[in-house]
């Protein structure tokens, strides 16, 4: 019992490929989020509109379509460029896509327009009379960002990020669908093999809360810091 | 440029949009709404009481109900739909049960599971809202000689059925985009329509292409119906003139 | 007096905050057609005092009798509290307080926040709590706000509202919780007006307020708390026109 029958190992390493597959996603939202939220309070029309046309498509089709639409789009699109190249070229390539990268990809695309808007509301919290005083003691455009705006910003977007966070972790266990072997497909698997699917689920649930539950007291400690800087000024 | 002929072949080619196809989309569309109406309606129904009990003084009442939309929340809605329609019937208990036969239906296992995770998302939806009542028209109510009930009925409750829509109206756009994974357990929602059509077409791009269209279509169609109900049900907390 | 019941009659309340003990076994007695005041600097417990009258804050000692009939009260592990809930809202229905921040209910037009109570706890038929609720309405002057909800309406003419929301129960006793203190300045003349007006025509009311001047012109009783005890009680005139306390003295001074 004590492997599993036999499914344990296994079982850990899904574990492990759900945790790089969300922390992977996690890092590419954070940056196209970023992205987002600039082009979303930027001057330029056109900037503008491709970021509200990003999140409004995002946030209108299932994950699961996102997800099926990115792992076979691209892969045609894809074919579509390669073809062309050695046509015209002569070269000839084949880039496979790799469920892992098109999974991280497309959970980091999805989440990207969601931080988009966290950061964004974030980024419209911070006090005006902050920006204007690093402008007056002669700070320049990224200077205000880096020292000033985005520090503050953080303490306004913590929470949604954390609800983000959240959601995305549970997002991961539909890369299953596009062939990784996560731990859901594991237990998935497990369950079928051997007829046990409390014992095999109910480990994954257990797994899925517990990160939950550890992220979410990292997140209030890292909120604390945040709040007393806030409150108690310089420390 | 040969490419260019596939793609102008591909377009006018109406494998995907045949009438047979058209059909299939129309099923699926029609199994999506149901799955995801009668969900969320039953869940409504189950969060009010649940709601109520959460934001209970009395911890055994509200800590189980606690425990429950911990663990709702906590756990990807398919994992919460394997445990169903792997779990229940793997217990003989259950297999032996005279009404198995009619239960034992994808449908039906999916609408348990989503049921139970709208319900837990709804009920700690309402109780936010219901520890938002303001104190002030509470104490009013005692004031006046409510009881409990009572204040909770005509008071409290209607109030944060209110102040809860503009959170409820996401859950229900939630609620859509989740159920796609019923595709997952072999139901012929939208979703489940695009995969068929995929596999039998080996157009892998397009008819997901078009339901994400079909399920952006409905998800505005949500959005303007709760912009439509905050404008008229939260009228009270705009001020005069608007 | 054997007849008619003293409508509220309160005796030694005791109420400890945890080791802030804030009142001191008060007493008081609001026979039909009293007007009560209670003044005192803030922390007083006035305010407390007032609450623990219809048991939105509960004493830790002391006897409440409403119409005659005491409320019964048992001890237990939370400490001391009413044996029987139901009573206390049968009381509570019996007397209306008026509060400082008005609470009307935000989700309620005013005419709704005034027959809500009259129909749902006295059980009146709604097409008389609605005509006794427009009358009640036309008398604060709000009869064509009728429709408007709370937060569309200025803080004097809620408060106005809320004060027909109280009449509409036929109360026994008004309980008003500094009424005028949370209006600006020259919103507060049109409220003390109808509370003036109700004084005249014979309620009993128990006000807490800073206002001394209409403490002065309608009370039958002032008394003036200090730490949670009676420090001065008597008629207007000779409580506000000639105190004997020093503190009194001291407190009405800016006000003269």
């Amino acid at each position: 019992m004590t492997d599993l029958m036999q499914y344990g190992p296994r079982l850990f390493e899904g574990a492990m490929l759900t945790i790089a597959v969300a922390l992977l996603s996690l890092l590419l939202s954070l940056l196209l989020g970023l992205l987002t939220a600039s082009a979303k309070m930027s001057r330029n029309r056109l900037i503008h509109g491709i970021a509200t046309l990003y999140t409004t498509i995002i946030r209108g089709v299932p994950d699961l379509v996102m997800m099926f639409l990115l792992f076979f789009g691209a892969q045609i699109g894809l074919n579509m460029i390669t073809d062309l190249l050695y046509e015209l070229y002569g070269w000839d390539l084949y880039i496979e896509i790799n469920s892992f990268v098109a999974g991280v990809v497309t959970i980091g695309l999805i989440f990207g327009a969601y931080m988009g808007e966290t950061f964004r509301g974030a980024f419209l919290a911070v006090d005006r009379g902050q920006i204007e005083a690093g402008r007056a003691y002669g700070m320049n455009h990224g200077q205000v960002f880096r020292r000033i705006r985005f520090p503050q910003m953080m303490r306004h977007a913590l929470p949604g990020l954390s609800n983000n966070w959240m959601v995305l972790l549970k997002t991961t266990a539909l890369v299953s669908v596009i062939g990784l072997t996560d731990m859901v497909r594991v237990a998935e698997e497990a369950s079928k093999q051997t007829d046990q699917p409390f014992l095999f689920l109910g480990i994954v649930a257990l797994v899925y809360l517990a990160i939950a539950s550890v992220s979410e007291w990292g997140f209030s400690r890292l909120q604390e810091r945040y709040d007393t800087g806030f409150v108690g000024g310089e420390d | 440029m040969e490419w260019l002929t596939t793609l102008q072949a591909a377009l006018t080619d109406h494998t995907v949009l045949s009438a047979d196809n058209l059909a299939r989309y129309g099923e699926g569309l029609v199994t999506t709404v149901q799955l995801v109406f009668a969900s969320l309606v039953i869940g409504l129904f189950l969060a009010v009481p649940l709601a109520i009990g959460r934001s209970s003084k009395r911890r055994w009442i509200s800590l189980p109900i606690y425990a429950y939309t911990y663990v709702f929340r906590g756990t990807p809605l398919l994992v919460q739909l394997y445990l169903i329609y792997y779990g229940l019937p793997s217990i003989d208990a259950l297999r032996d049960w005279q009404y198995w036969e009619y239960i034992d239906r994808a449908h039906v296992w999916a609408l348990v599971a989503f049921t139970l995770n709208t319900a837990a998302y709804t009920t700690e939806i309402f109780r936010g809202a219901i520890k938002n009542t303001p104190r002030g028209e509470i104490e009013a109510a005692k004031a006046y000689g409510m009881g409990y009930w009572l204040r909770m009925r005509r008071i409290v409750l209607p109030s944060a059925f209110r102040r809860a829509l503009p959170a409820y109206g996401n859950e229900v756009i939630f609620m859509l985009h989740a159920s796609a994974v019923a595709s997952i357990v072999t139901i012929m929602d939208l979703t489940g329509a695009a995969r068929f059509i995929v596999a039998r077409t080996y157009s892998a791009f397009e008819p997901y292409l078009w339901v994400a269209c079909i399920y952006l279509c409905l998800t505005f169609a949500i959005l303007y119906l709760f912009r439509y109900l905050e404008k008229r049900l939260l009228a009270h907390l705009r001020p005069a003139g608007e | 007096m054997a007849d008619t019941p003293i409508p509220l009659e309160v005796r030694n309340i005791h109420k400890s905050f945890g080791d802030n003990h804030v009142l001191k076994g008060l007493s008081l007695e609001a026979r039909k057609g009293d007007v009560i005041t209670l003044i005192g600097s803030s922390g007083s417990g006035k305010s407390t005092f007032l609450r623990c009258m219809n048991l939105l804050e509960q004493p830790d000692s002391g006897d409440i009798i409403v119409h005659g009939e005491p409320i019964t009260f048992k001890q237990t592990r939370h400490g001391y509290e009413p044996s029987d809930w139901k009573q206390v809202v049968r009381m509570r229905a019996k007397l209306s307080m008026v509060f400082q921040n008005f609470n009307l209910w935000s989700h309620m037009t005013l005419l709704e926040n005034v027959i809500e109570a009259p129909i749902q706890v006295l059980g009146k038929p709604k097409a008389v709590a609605v005509q006794h609720a427009m009358e009640l309405l036309d008398r604060v002057g709000l009869a064509e706000r009728a429709h408007y909800y709370p937060a569309q309406m200025s803080g004097g003419q809620q408060q106005r509202g809320a004060i027909a929301r109280a009449l509409a129960m036929d109360p026994e006793v008004m309980l008003f919780d500094e009424p005028t203190s949370a209006l600006d300045p020259e919103l507060v003349g049109d409220v003390l007006k109808v509370m003036r007006d109700l004084a005249e025509e014979g309620r009993t009311m128990i006000v807490v307020t800073h206002e001394m001047a209409f403490a002065h012109d309608v009370s039958s009783q002032v008394i003036y708390l200090h730490q949670g005890e009676v420090e001065e009680a008597g008629p207007p005139d000779q409580v506000l026109g000639n105190p004997s306390s020093p503190r009194l003295k001291q407190f009405l001074a800016p006000n003269r």
